[in-house]
């Protein structure tokens, strides 16, 4: 367990001395500033309560479209480097290296989404926030950015450099948010229409952004997680035998 | 310390370690040698639990090394050939997240860390970022993490790889220090290297133990084939022809521009020609200038320890 610490410590410490968590930062805090700007002249105008879900809703897109520069250096760049053979023969063991590698990524976008709060203390200052919604969307966001990370993850252990890994996952969570467009194209009620619609973030996360929790979203989004964590683990597990 | 039985790895296509045994007893410094390709490294990913055996067993310190890998990764220290550290720490930084990593308890870190600085002499670096490092003082680097947790083993893939000579000779004692409290595994391909500091050398050959002795008897072994080389001053063909009936005398190869002439006595099998040559030139009264063994290339000295066919050869 201190060891799992110590290596989730140090790989949250590499994306503030690169430049990444500033880049993310900054794309996030930019695009969801101005969202949440017009959104709030609109509803000043026109008197009605703020809604912050059309923020929410960008920063999920935010969240996954930067998921690989989060993503992308993981492992892969531990292979190229060859850090990788100091590292698996250290006593630890290969599941607590993903975990920390994957850990370090989630407290990355929780320290993200912490930033973002500041919007709601400008909202509750001009009118009524609905917390349990607002709180509910967050938790939307955490586990579709578990989801890209996992995917993300898997994708940076497969590949030999950081570029690959990240061009990669970019096309996966690019597919990711387009899938229901893409489902649109089979006929109405079709097998591969539903299935694709199912996929889809913007779908998975509709709900959560209107304060419900659907059970079989959350089990989705934590399965497809865990799911690909697994299979990073025996990727990394199968240089032993290759 | 460490016992490997009938290991073999096999990679698609190629056999890196092929049925390898031996043993490595508790404080020896054991060398390993062997052209590229020859399995010392992955033999040594398989001992520090990197990689896994395709077949056979490897126990060090008392544990498998796939069924009880974490109690063997605790007791080894582990050099990699490509000495790969996280550039962009500091190397105390560095080093106290793999203190961190190996469980060594928080109050007792720092001195750990002082204390494998001081010994391969990095503390007025401590602070150093490692990228802006030399290689020599990566290397140190290295071997301090190598060292930190106090291992009973110590295993170095080319730890002097790429080093100027004088951080050759810093490494070789750092290596000869260990030697006291640890026991130690490292490879190279370099005959002198691992003659200067092993009490015990182990040749690889295609994943093959092909010879293993002291450092002494494999230079014995070397020197029984090894060529004799003089040079003298006199005419070249006759004073060929005149050596060549010495007693003992296989084959001379001779060459040489001017008045200086360079020949290469090849011996029968074993003999040590050295003083019957020295009389040889004494009594037929020419001037000779050089007389020794001819230092083998690297090449010729594994032709001759694997016994495999040589090809070629210096004229």
């Amino acid at each position: 367990m201190k060891n799992f610490l110590a290596l989730t410590r140090r790989e949250l410490g590499v994306y503030f001395v690169s430049p990444m968590a500033y880049i993310i930062l900054t794309a996030l805090l930019l695009i969801a500033g101005l969202v949440f700007y017009t959104s709030m002249g609109n509803a000043v105008q026109q008197r009605l309560p703020v809604d912050f879900s059309g923020t929410l809703a960008f920063i999920v897109y935010i969240i996954v479209l930067t998921s690989p520069l989060v993503t992308m250096r993981l492992i892969a760049e531990e292979k190229n480097k060859g850090t990788l053979e100091i590292m698996l023969t250290a006593p630890i063991s290969d599941a607590a290296f993903v975990l920390a590698k994957f850990a370090a990524s989630m407290v990355l976008l929780a320290y993200l989404l912490v930033l973002t709060l500041g919007y709601l203390v400008i909202i509750s200052r001009y009118g009524l926030v609905d917390y349990g919604a607002v709180a509910c969307g967050y938790f939307g966001v955490f586990l579709v950015g578990a989801v890209v990370y996992s995917i993300g993850l898997f994708v940076s252990c497969l590949c030999g450099s950081q570029v690959t890994a990240g061009v990669i996952t970019l096309a996966v969570a690019l597919i990711l948010i387009m899938t229901q467009m893409i489902g649109s194209t089979f006929a109405e009620g079709s097998f591969w229409r539903e299935v694709l619609g199912y996929i889809d973030i913007p779908n998975n996360f509709g709900d959560f952004l209107r304060g419900v929790v659907d059970r079989t979203r959350l089990v989705y989004l934590s399965t497809v997680t865990v799911f690909f964590l697994f299979l990073t683990t025996r990727v990394v597990e199968s240089r032993r035998w290759r | 310390m460490i016992e490997v039985s009938e290991l073999t790895k096999t990679y698609p296509g190629v056999v890196a370690v092929d049925d390898l045994s031996f043993k490595v007893e508790k404080g020896e410094i054991v060398g390993f040698l062997g052209p590229n390709g020859a399995g010392k490294s992955t033999t040594m990913r398989i001992l520090t639990c990197f990689l896994s055996p395709t077949s056979g067993s490897a126990r060090v310190a008392g544990f498998d090394v796939v069924e009880q890998s974490m109690d063997v990764r605790r007791r080894v220290g582990y050099l990699p050939e490509s000495n790969a550290l996280y550039g962009e720490m500091r190397v105390e930084e560095y080093l106290l997240f793999r203190s961190r990593l190996r469980d060594i308890p928080s109050g007792e870190r720092q001195a750990r860390v002082g204390e494998v600085l001081e010994k391969v002499r990095l503390t007025d670096r401590r602070r150093s970022i490692i990228a802006h490092l030399s290689k020599g003082l990566r290397q140190r680097v290295g071997l301090a993490d190598a060292i930190l947790h106090r291992p009973e083993i110590v295993i170095l893939d080319e730890p002097t790889i790429g080093l100027d000579p004088t951080q050759v000779r810093d490494v070789r004692e750092l290596i000869r220090g260990l030697g006291q409290s640890h026991t130690v595994l490292l490879s190279s391909h370099i005959l002198s290297e691992v003659e200067k500091v092993c009490g015990r050398v182990l040749i690889l050959n295609r994943g093959r133990l092909a010879a293993s002795g002291t450092p002494e008897e494999i230079a014995n072994k070397l020197m029984k084939t090894a060529r004799v080389r003089l040079e003298i001053r006199g005419n070249g063909r006759a004073i060929k022809e005149s050596l060549e009936k010495t007693p003992g005398v296989e084959r001379i190869l001779w060459s040489g521009k001017g008045d200086l002439q360079t020949y290469l006595v090849e011996p029968k099998e074993g003999l040590d020609l050295r003083p019957v040559l020295m009389k040889a030139c004494a009594s037929a009264g020419w001037d000779l200038y050089e007389l020794g063994y001819e230092r083998l290339s690297l090449e010729e000295a594994f032709a001759i320890l694997t016994e495999a066919p040589l090809k070629g050869g210096p004229g």
